[in-house]
């Protein structure tokens, strides 16, 4: 005997699609709400975990008379004046295997062995590939640069703070 | 009087209905994992690129196997999850501190997929396009089966 059993068709396979194509596409939605004005438009260039994204590399310009310099890594962190603090204190407890430098654009306290610039005009970070903000303003993220001098790493990055270790990863792979 | 077969039916579909809830269940918490183990990457671009991809491709191969076999694939959801797991499989590398390089494009493109002109709109369509086809699919196939191999379903 033989019995003939059919797998879903019609309607179920129809709603199936439609579920999943309004389920996701609302989420899908709901993620691009969530970026903030200190994100990248184009979040494929955020955080990308990769060296040498186009146009890296590129000379890295100085920011203070050591850093950087031959011979040693340095990372070059692009911050604002209001997250300042828990940037300083995630870099002191980071132990980051390179000189660090923190731009902010004024003026600000002296932060461990970091070297402190203030770059007002924003100019630094633009020569070190930082892209600008999708809510404009002065970018937030770091750089990251091998002994070399080059810049290797650049990203936008609002919670820099929150995942120090991603900064490290990525000298880790200079 | 009821309607034996017709109640023994109801009974059947109602505890296949149950069954399915429960892995759809287990697959939407696996992905709600997945999207709370991105520490390295920002997840809500990450995963839904890595998913769109990783689902898609699969959804490509379960069509394929459903129509040699002229029967829907066992487990359907979780080949989807298998290609998401493949497709994000560096990122569980870079949450252990190892970084992204040019050759873990072999895990379907994981770098590059990211710079697809339209961005996930555009794997949002693309997942769309390989879920339809595969539930056409689905839709087309018939087959007969022996009693017994029902019963061992």
């Amino acid at each position: 005997m033989t019995i003939t059993r059919h797998p879903p068709t019609g309607r179920g396979l129809v709603a199936v699609w439609l579920v999943l194509a309004v389920g996701l596409g609302a989420l899908l939605l709901v993620a691009g709400v969530a970026e903030g004005p200190l994100d990248d438009a184009d979040q494929a260039r955020q955080r990308p975990g990769v060296l040498d994204l186009a146009p890296l590399p590129t000379s890295a310009v100085p920011v203070t008379d050591s850093v950087p310099r031959s011979g040693r890594p340095a990372v070059v962190f692009f911050t604002s004046s209001e997250r300042l603090d828990g940037l300083c204190a995630a870099v002191r407890a980071g132990e980051l295997d390179a000189d660090v430098a923190i731009v902010t654009p004024a003026a600000g306290p002296t932060c461990g062995t970091a070297a402190m610039v203030a770059d007002p005009a924003g100019r630094l970070a633009a020569t070190y590939q930082l892209r600008q903000p999708d809510g404009g303003g002065p970018p937030v993220g770091y750089a990251v640069v091998d002994a070399q001098r080059r810049v290797r790493y650049a990203t936008l990055d609002p919670t820099t703070a929150e995942h120090l270790f991603e900064v490290r990863t990525m000298l880790a792979a200079l | 009087m009821t309607d034996q077969p017709s109640y023994r039916r109801r009974v059947s579909d109602t505890a296949a209905a149950l069954r399915l809830c429960l892995w759809c269940l287990l697959a939407v918490a696996v992905e709600i994992a997945l999207f709370l183990s991105y520490r390295g990457h920002d997840s809500r671009f990450h995963w839904f690129t890595h998913f769109f991809v990783g689902a898609s491709a699969a959804l490509l191969i379960m069509a394929v196997v459903a129509w040699r076999q002229r029967w829907p694939v066992r487990y359907p959801l979780i080949w989807p999850i298998l290609g998401h797991l493949i497709a994000m499989f560096p990122d569980i590398l870079f949450a252990q501190g190892i970084a992204h390089q040019r050759w873990m494009d072999v895990f379907l493109g994981h770098l590059n997929t990211h710079f697809m002109p339209g961005r996930n709109l555009t794997w949002y369509l693309v997942f769309l396009a390989a879920l339809g086809f595969y539930l056409a699919v689905l839709g087309r196939i018939r087959r007969p089966l022996p009693a017994a191999a029902l019963g061992a379903r």
